[in-house]
């Protein structure tokens, strides 16, 4: 019985304490939201910036790259990229791939419009301009 | 076998095996791009390498948790799967969508892709894992609910069980946070924020559940335990895994936009994620030591043991090395991650699904294990898989300490692909590891086929 | 399955008697999560600690708005509610659900005090615009006081689930694990607060 019992008393806990740290996320997620607009530079998702984003994930960008040190790590950090490179270069690279350098990681060219480049680089201006409480450490990314 | 309709489980399995084989093809395809950049360039880029290694993981995971899930709940339930033609109709539409996914990235331009599959409707495409066109996800959504449907109708009519009913919950779980990846919105902190709702919440969560549930499960039957005491102690390490687990999401949100309090909360309930996994590591070895039988598939507890050994090792120690946010400032998107990441998901993952498949396989092939002869090539498998993952966790692991120091800590630090230059020999050295892997993963498909002299009696 | 539970019939009485004579009172398994709460808590109480180090000023400027008073009222609050504890134990050591019954319902009652006044503590500051984000202290004030406010709710939950089953006759002399297990979970809800409320309220 006192076994059984014992079961019983670890499925209680487990339920109760499933709950309540699931209300407890819900409520942290609650104030992440209210505190976001402060942080997020949602004032600058512009359409353009929104259409950027799009480029971004129809290329699966993060098939390569990391964007604030999510994705891949094939190759460099973009969430800086704006503040390493500048608007000029990323442009002028995305538009000059593949490099064709023997042995040399290679990026696709996406043929991509002027219009979607300039979308693109909206988008990586403004995720370098969100407050990621000072990451990355440098400029490297 | 105790009933018939368990017998649908073999289909997922060999699914799920041959997926694998799969899975760990593209990975050597990978390994070899990140030293030879151009390699196989421009018929598979890297990131279309990539997404078919994930995807493929994921998919024989899953192939592997519903081949589980068919076996074990009609003997916990004692009573016959609900729908068996259901559940060949479900494999076969998994299958095929998962086939023509895998095709649809290896075989057309991604952007292209997104445009045929209704990108445009629901965007849901090019975010990592979450690669797969708006028509598969929501037949993934279709899969899983059938799939949910036949198991929870079997247990309602059947004996209730902990293990059966954390199963399912596991399962549930994951079906629920999936739904999340339909959700991407244009602000790419909150994409980010509720991306890990799918990302962590699965595998440092829901997953664990289902994960317990099987290795509870294999545990009873190879050990004889009673199981009231293998229940209970699956009900204690469960909540330890969504106590700790719930709130350590926020040991992903430290740098993506969200407030500062995340890195208090994060590292704090994060650090405590490897205790579930300890837990889990002593509990079956505990059993195996207190067994009151001598079940003949001694392979099968091997995996066992080998899962919580690898688990702990490769999501607990290796997790909590870098999930202190002080630490994580400068480990975060590095080759520590990548080291984590296998480990992780081979400890917890792959060897409980092989564990499963180890102790049903067998008994679907109609005996209570193999012989000795095939579990000896089988053992051969475990320890080449286990020891080469580990060698490409600590080559990875000596990658991201040198990235780490060379671009993120130093003083004078040295761009991205130069410092990639700089640790190409660990690349190397993973790669030749990771042949081993492969060979191991051959010895494990040729345990299958391992003619036996005297077979052990069902 | 009728070996198994031949074993069950005869193993609960030597369990008991173990548990009376010596052990921890209540299940094993809750001290299992005790220890964790202890473990999640005091991490959190050192790091408020180290953090409150590198910030003497901001600290002790910040917590001049908190209402000592208030503070004071409910440490006083949850300790006569852990005395209640003791009492309904001792209650149902003696067979008499019914007094177990109200004594835990005093605590529960008691314990709805303390909610009533945080909730009148929280909503001050949070009229007053202050969150987890405005600075380091209050992110640790409303942290470590709202994750104890929410286990003040969860005890009052077990509490009352414990008291439902004592009306019920649920539990006698001899078998009243549940009412220790509560209680146990009670007393570690107060002792929280008993180190908290100094260290948060009071400490310069």
């Amino acid at each position: 019985m006192s076994t059984t019992f014992t079961k019983s008393m670890a499925r209680n806990i487990f339920y109760g304490g499933s709950v309540f740290f699931f209300l407890l996320f819900i409520a942290l997620t609650v104030d992440t939201t209210y505190a976001l607009p402060k942080r997020d530079n949602s004032q600058n998702l512009t359409p353009s910036v929104e259409r950027g984003k799009k480029v971004w994930e129809v290329n699966n960008c993060i098939g390569c790259h990391t964007l604030l040190g999510e994705g891949a790590y094939f190759a460099p950090e973009l969430g800086n990229v704006y503040v390493r490179r500048g608007p000029e270069f990323i442009k002028a690279w995305i538009k000059a791939q593949p490099t064709g350098a023997p042995g040399r990681r290679q990026m696709p060219n996406f043929h991509l419009t002027d219009e979607e480049l300039d979308d693109l680089v909206n988008f990586l201006k403004y995720t370098s301009e969100i407050n990621t409480n000072k990451w990355p450490p440098n400029i490297e990314g | 076998m105790q009933y018939k309709s368990q017998a649908v489980a073999k289909p997922y399995f060999i699914a799920a095996i041959g997926l694998f084989v799969g899975q760990i093809l593209f990975g050597l395809i990978m390994g070899l791009q990140y030293v030879i950049g151009d390699f196989l360039f421009p018929a598979i880029p890297f990131n279309v390498a990539r997404m078919v290694h994930t995807n493929l993981l994921i998919v024989w995971l899953l192939f592997g948790f519903m081949g589980a899930s068919y076996f074990l709940v009609p003997e916990e339930s004692e009573t016959e799967l609900y729908s068996p033609k259901l559940a060949m109709i479900t494999f076969w539409v998994f299958l095929v969508a998962g086939a023509l996914t895998v095709l649809g990235y290896l075989l057309v331009p991604y952007a292209t892709l997104a445009k045929f599959t209704g990108n445009d409707l629901l965007a849901t495409m090019g975010r990592e894992f979450l690669e797969q066109p708006l028509i598969t996800k929501v037949g993934i959504v279709i899969v899983a609910l059938s799939f949910l449907f036949n198991i929870a109708m079997t247990v309602l009519k059947g004996r209730k069980t902990a293990i059966s009913l954390v199963l399912l919950l596991g399962l549930l779980g994951l079906a629920v946070f999936f739904l999340f990846s339909f959700y991407n919105p244009a602000n790419l902190v909150k994409d980010k924020f509720y991306w890990w709702w799918v990302v962590h919440l699965w595998v440092e969560g829901v997953w664990e559940l289902i994960l317990g549930a099987i290795l509870a499960f294999v545990l009873i039957k190879v050990t004889g335990v009673d199981r009231e005491v293998i229940e209970k102690w699956l009900y204690v390490i469960i909540t330890m895994t969504l106590i700790t687990g719930i709130i350590g999401t926020g040991h992903h949100y430290y740098w993506i936009g969200a407030p500062e309090y995340w890195q208090w909360w994060g590292s704090i309930f994060s650090a405590l994620e490897p205790i579930p996994f300890f837990m889990m590591t002593v509990f079956a070895f505990n059993m195996v030591n207190r067994r009151r039988r001598e079940h003949p598939n001694k392979v099968a507890t091997l995996w066992a043991l080998g899962t919580g050994v690898m688990a702990f090792l490769g999501a607990g120690l290796w997790g909590f090395l870098h999930t202190l946010a002080p630490i994580n400032f400068y480990t975060h998107g590095t080759q520590l991650t990548a080291a984590h990441g296998h480990m992780a998901f081979y400890g917890a993952y792959v060897a409980v699904v092989l564990t499963m498949i180890s102790y049903a396989m067998p008994i679907l092939r109609g005996r209570a294990a193999n012989s000795p002869k095939a579990q000896v090539v089988e053992m051969w498998a475990f320890w080449l898989m286990s020891v080469s993952m580990v060698f490409i966790t600590l080559f990875l692991t000596g990658a991201g300490i040198v990235q780490i120091w060379l671009q993120r800590v130093s003083d004078t630090p040295m761009g991205f692909m130069a410092v990639q230059d700089q640790v190409a020999i660990f690349y190397w050295m993973r790669e030749g590891t990771g042949v081993v892997f492969l060979i191991g993963l051959i010895v494990y498909l040729c345990s299958f086929f391992v003619k036996s002299e005297s077979k052990v009696a069902a | 399955m009728n070996s198994q539970s031949a074993v069950m019939v005869y193993e609960p009485q030597a369990v008991q008697a173990v548990s009376r004579e010596e052990g921890l009172p209540g299940d094993f398994a809750i001290w299992i999560f005790i220890f964790a709460e202890m473990l999640a808590f005091g991490v959190l109480f050192v790091a408020y600690a180290f953090t409150r180090a590198g910030n003497v000023e901001l600290f002790n400027a910040s917590q001049q708005t908190l209402s000592q008073t208030a503070g004071a009222i409910n440490t006083l609050v949850l300790i006569t509610s852990s005395y209640f504890v003791v009492r309904g134990v001792a209650a149902i050591k003696r067979g008499l659900s019914e007094q177990c019954a109200w004594w835990l319902s005093g605590a529960v009652l008691l314990g709805g005090v303390f909610v009533a006044i945080k909730l009148v503590e929280f909503h001050a500051k949070f009229a007053a615009g202050i969150s987890l984000s405005t600075n380091a202290f209050y992110m640790f004030y409303l942290a470590l006081t709202f994750f104890h406010f929410m286990h003040v709710l969860m005890g009052m939950i077990i509490l009352g689930c414990v008291i439902a089953k004592a009306r019920r006759g649920g539990y006698s002399a001899r078998d009243h694990v549940g009412v220790e297990t509560g209680a146990s979970f009670w007393h570690m809800v107060d002792l929280l607060w008993i180190i908290l409320f100094p260290l948060v309220y009071v400490i310069r």
